[in-house]
């Protein structure tokens, strides 16, 4: 619809403007350099760095396990998905020796995709909440934090903490779930159904809001392969993959993941890809977590003495394993949030980490914002950005 | 000298009967800006209450709550009882907050008011380099006064309306137009893009939702034959107890969509969400006020809360009666001026204080507009509705009495407003209203189909 | 769930699924010079060598029963302290290959020398190789050919190293501004650096004139 909005002045004459490190509707420090005509974006360079933190390079020079708590730092809205990945991968290279293989319990894999679920549900909260904040309404914004406090209560009384949570270990988890946590993730999930059915005819179906999200930088299938998107904003433009499903890791395999794609939900004015689906597509995962979760809670063993049992234990002993890995790569991914959230390790055979890179959903997503922002409008950067749900630390590690 | 009998009378007091210039001075600042400041002040807090109160109760929070007057209290009594042990003061200040009033003063978050006015005064004045000093400076003075002089007309009881002019209605409109310049001069003078652009935007959008509005007001101009709101307001008379079958949103429906393009028309143009465009935080920052701190931001923010109160006004005045009561106006008239002046100031209060609560509650609700859906909805939408609004109002009174010249009903008892009688009156209503709902329902088979995704993902709703 | 959103519960992978001997027998009919390896844990992957990483990605990408479609990951990493037989020192650059259409994996890596650190892009054949390319020009210092928009992506203009090299010397100072305290000392300390790499502490150099003019102060 604004493309063909995209006349450039007689003189040629652009506006530049400088849209963050420091702007409200950038999540974080992600700087946008923009070229406009009026209110017409006739491009937008993307600028990062702001927040690097060169985690990589600390992954080489701390211990394995030690390298847990930064992975919390590498996405901190959803810091137990963040963790899950690379605690698989170190186990996959375990694993590539038998020697050192070792298995995981059990119940700590249950526990593990009840609480990286949970905290899909509270990262997607955020999500579609900044986004709808972005596009101005607020209250629905507080509504999905309000919300995403009760997967907060329940992860600190887990572990303690209410951000960034170093609760999945190598092995295991690092604390069994405390008492009543099963009765206390089941009635969040009951008053959180109820509330986001309030949350979506508050903002979801919105006239203005689906006005403002339909037909807006719509990226093709192919397009969206090519540009190495991943998680929702791959399936926001069709596209059927979904890692939980398709190359299962922990128990996922078991629950049977269903995964909703883009399909032009806005209706008439919407095509497949636009920033509408990518908002939708996270909300239907929002359900179907909760339909992982109340499946993972029956699938839950109950809790053995020893920490170590392969059933009912918490925490498989990885000690001995970790001072001499095997040496050699691995590479492995996993479903996060935002996507594909894959390492690749290389490990020389010592306690440390040779080299230790995370690849993350929103460094990707960032390269194809200079190619969608031709043409919108100047108000259509922030749909863009939210419907990306970019967390700028992901960006920059 | 004829500044008024009160300036001449206080400026003589002061320095004689040939007074000095700063004896007049004096004067005018006693006797027009400090009460017109005493008015202002309390106005604006009115609407900063109602936005803080709605929002958080939208929102499932407090809200401002905490902020009492012990800080206060404790000072006056440090300051006052210092012969006094420290402890007997403690136990004072204990006492006097435990008070039930400052309780509620507390519950109700008043004591924000006062805060926020204290840091809003004594906040830095501060002005970046690059910007047009004077323009910048003067922009929210600007504002403020664009915001304030439509209230000279605006009726609010029998004898309470400072300015009586004839053509009050178009005054109104015009004056208040001074705050598109000012929020032009403010993005200009910012050296400042994102106010630059916030400034147009504003620009933009308040000239084009001034026909809406001016359109709206014609259709009551039209109907009631005059421009003075007094006489508008009079022309509502009806002189049985259910009074409120004499203002002109039951006239016909052809008003109530009026009275609604005008109270839209309104939100556009005091820029609140989804209107709010010249400010648009996620997307300008601040827009048109990001330079501005202090005294000058509280100017700016207190010319929004007065033109929402405006806008309440206008559509209260316009198409509900201005200051009359609902039922029983034709008592209220019998009473003692001043008990009849108390009486229709309260209710003219209640009337626009339900239309600020309402634009709170709208603020709250909805995402914005995107610039070319708010040129768009004016100018496709609601100009050519205010103008089919017009005709059939024109029609019916041609229908009703064979004329279109206004003010042919003169004022006359509820339901003989039109010659048409109670039949034709709902006849009047019936059939507008049958052509909408089946415009409507053909808009939404053909263009209101939800995906069955959504219709899940709202608990099965359509 | 609703009844709209595809329920496929389980996908099947396709029967068109080729396992890495297979893909590696494909590739190397088209191209010789690759070769088939695998990883000290036996992680298969194909080298490469640099000339010929855009040719052979073309022909990944386009062969109809090969179709990596998708970049899921590219990275390097430097082999100077790792406990290869026989030792290198030089710079590896992995591509993380996967299809869509046939949901099969590859690794493909480059080996280049440290020195010439230098890999033709691949940027015209996936578009997303553009950012990754960008971050390990930035970190570990292998220079893309042709490269679109070879600039440093996570560290500032001036930066000087490349961090992920592992005989990079930490600076003591950015721009004249010290990183550490009085009597402050990195730990690790610095290795003693290669002749090739720049000395730590250079002189502060004057900082050049950001990109884009600030929207803040610039007037309109």
């Amino acid at each position: 619809m604004s493309s063909d909005l995209a006349i450039e002045s007689a003189g040629g004459e652009r506006m530049r403007i400088n849209m963050g490190p420091h702007h409200p509707a950038t999540h974080g420090v992600l700087r946008l350099i923009v070229e406009c005509d009026g209110e017409i974006v006739s491009s937008a360079t993307p600028d990062h760095g702001y927040l690097h933190r060169s985690i990589e390079k600390i992954g080489e020079c701390v211990e394995w396990p030690m390298f847990v708590p930064y992975t919390d730092r590498v996405d901190y809205v959803c810091a137990m998905n963040a963790n899950l990945a690379y605690c698989v991968a170190v186990e996959k290279l375990l694993a590539t020796d038998k020697t050192t293989a070792v298995q995981v319990p059990r119940r700590a894999e249950v526990i593990r995709v009840i609480v990286a679920e949970l905290n899909r549900i509270s990262s997607h909260l955020v999500a579609v909440g900044a986004m709808s904040m972005d596009l101005g309404a607020y209250t629905p914004f507080l509504h999905g934090i309000a919300q995403r406090e009760g997967v907060n209560d329940i992860f600190e009384k887990l572990c303690g903490q209410r951000l960034t949570y170093n609760y999945i270990t190598i092995g295991g988890v690092g604390f069994d779930l405390h008492t009543g946590a099963v009765e206390e993730i089941e009635s969040f999930l009951a008053q959180f159904e109820k509330e986001m059915i309030r949350f979506n005819k508050l903002i979801t179906t919105n006239t203005i809001f689906r006005d403002r999200c339909a037909g807006i930088a719509v990226i093709s299938a192919a397009e969206a392969v090519a540009y190495g998107l991943v998680g929702p904003n791959l399936r926001g433009s069709g596209v059927d993959w979904d890692i939980r499903r398709d190359e299962p890791y922990g128990i996922y395999g078991e629950l049977g993941v269903r995964v909703p794609v883009g399909q032009g939900y806005a209706g008439r004015t919407g095509k497949v890809g636009d920033c509408y689906d990518r908002f939708i597509v996270r909300l239907l995962e929002i359900n179907e977590s909760v339909r992982l979760i109340r499946a993972a809670l029956k699938l839950l063993p109950p809790a053995a003495e020893k920490p170590a049992d392969p059933v009912g234990g918490f925490q498989a002993d990885v000690a001995k394993a970790l001072r001499k890995p095997p040496k050699g790569e691995i590479r492995v991914r996993t479903e996060a949030p935002r996507g594909e959230m894959g390492y690749v390790i290389v490990s020389d055979g010592t306690k440390t980490p040779y080299r230790v890179r995370c690849r993350t959903g929103s460094f990707t997503a960032c390269s194809i914002f200079n190619k969608l922002m031709k043409g919108i409008f100047l108000a259509d950067i922030v749909t863009v950005i939210g419907s990306f749900d970019i967390v700028v630390p992901e960006i920059d590690r | 000298m004829t500044l008024g009998p009160a300036v001449d009378a206080l400026a003589q007091w002061l320095s004689g009967p040939d007074p000095a210039w700063w004896a007049v001075g004096a004067a005018i600042v006693a006797v027009w800006v400090l009460p017109v400041l005493a008015v202002v002040f309390p106005v604006a807090a009115i609407g900063q209450i109602i936005e803080r109160k709605v929002a958080a109760a939208m929102q499932r929070r407090h809200g401002p709550n905490t902020v009492g007057i012990d800080g206060i209290v404790r000072l006056v009594v440090r300051l006052g009882g210092f012969f006094l042990p420290r402890a007997s003061q403690d136990r004072l200040v204990e006492r006097i907050c435990a008070l039930p009033g400052l309780g509620l003063l507390k519950v109700l978050g008043l004591g924000q008011l006062a805060a926020d006015g204290v840091k809003m005064i004594g906040k830095e004045d501060f002005i970046p380099a690059g910007t047009d000093g004077l323009i910048f400076r003067a922009a929210p003075y600007l504002a403020l006064t664009g915001a304030f002089l439509p209230f000279a007309v605006i009726p609010f009881a029998q004898d309470l309306v400072a300015l009586e002019v004839p053509v009050a209605a178009l005054y109104a409109l015009a004056v208040s137009g001074v705050t598109v310049i000012a929020l032009l001069m403010a993005g200009w003078g910012s050296g400042n893009k994102f106010s630059l652009l916030g400034g147009m935007r504003a620009v933009a959008q308040v000239i084009s939702y001034e026909i809406p509005v001016g359109l709206a007001i014609a259709g009551v101009v039209l109907w009631c034959g005059t421009m003075d709101l007094h006489q508008i307001v009079a022309h509502q008379y009806n002189g049985e107890w259910y009074s409120f079958l004499g203002w002109n949103i039951v006239q016909s429906p052809f008003l109530f969509l009026l009275a609604c393009i005008l109270f839209f028309g309104g939100l556009a143009e005091c820029q609140r969400t989804p209107f709010d465009m010249a400010e648009a935080e996620s997307e300008l920052v601040s827009g048109f006020n990001t330079e501005y701190s202090g005294l000058r931001w509280g100017m700016f923010a207190m010319a929004e809360y007065t033109e929402m109160i405006l806008v309440g006004c206008l559509v209260s005045t316009l198409f509900l009666g201005g200051y009359q009561s609902p039922i029983g106006e034709n008592w209220i008239i019998t009473l003692a001026p001043w008990l009849q002046t108390i009486l229709h100031v309260g209710i003219f209060a209640a009337k626009f204080t339900a239309f600020v609560v309402l634009m709170v509650w709208i603020r709250w609700t909805l995402p914005r507009f995107r610039v070319d859906q708010v040129m768009r909805l004016c100018w496709l939408t609601l100009v050519p509705l205010c103008l089919v609004c017009l005709f059939g109002l024109a029609l019916t009174m041609l229908l009703a009495n064979g004329t279109v010249t206004g003010a042919a009903f003169g004022r006359l008892p509820a339901m003989q407003h039109l010659a048409l009688g109670p039949v034709g009156y709902l006849l009047a209503w019936a059939i507008p209203v049958a052509v909408a709902v089946v415009l409507i329902v053909l808009a939404r088979r053909k263009y209101g189909q939800m995906h069955p995704a959504l219709r899940e993902l709202t608990g099965g709703a359509s | 769930m609703t009844s709209a959103a595809p329920a496929g519960s389980e996908l099947q992978a396709p029967s068109s699924k080729l396992d890495n001997a297979a893909i590696a027998e494909r590739v190397i009919a088209a191209h010789p010079t690759v070769a088939a390896r695998s990883s000290d844990n036996g992680q298969p992957y194909l080298l490469v060598p640099p000339a010929e990483i855009v040719r052979v990605a073309t022909l990944l990408r386009d062969d109809a029963a090969l179709r990596f479609d998708s970049l899921m990951d590219l990275t390097g990493w430097d082999l100077s302290k790792y406990p290869a037989t026989p030792p290198s020192s030089d710079l590896v650059v992995a591509y993380f290959l996967h299809s869509l259409a046939h949901r099969h994996h590859l690794t493909v890596k480059v080996q280049v020398p440290r020195e010439a650190a230098e890999v033709p892009t691949v940027s015209g054949v996936w578009a997303v190789a553009n950012y990754f390319e960008r971050e390990v020009w930035d970190l570990l210092g292998v220079r893309f050919a042709e490269h679109p928009n070879l600039k440093r992506i996570m560290t500032p203009d001036d930066w000087i190293g490349h961090p992920l090299r592992k005989d990079y010397a930490y600076p003591q100072s950015y721009n004249g501004v010290a990183h550490l305290r009085e009597g402050q000392r990195f730990e690790p300390p610095p290795a003693p650096k290669p002749a090739a790499a720049a000395p730590p502490a250079a002189p502060p150099a004057p900082r050049p004139p950001p990109p884009a003019s600030g929207g803040g102060a610039a007037a309109p």
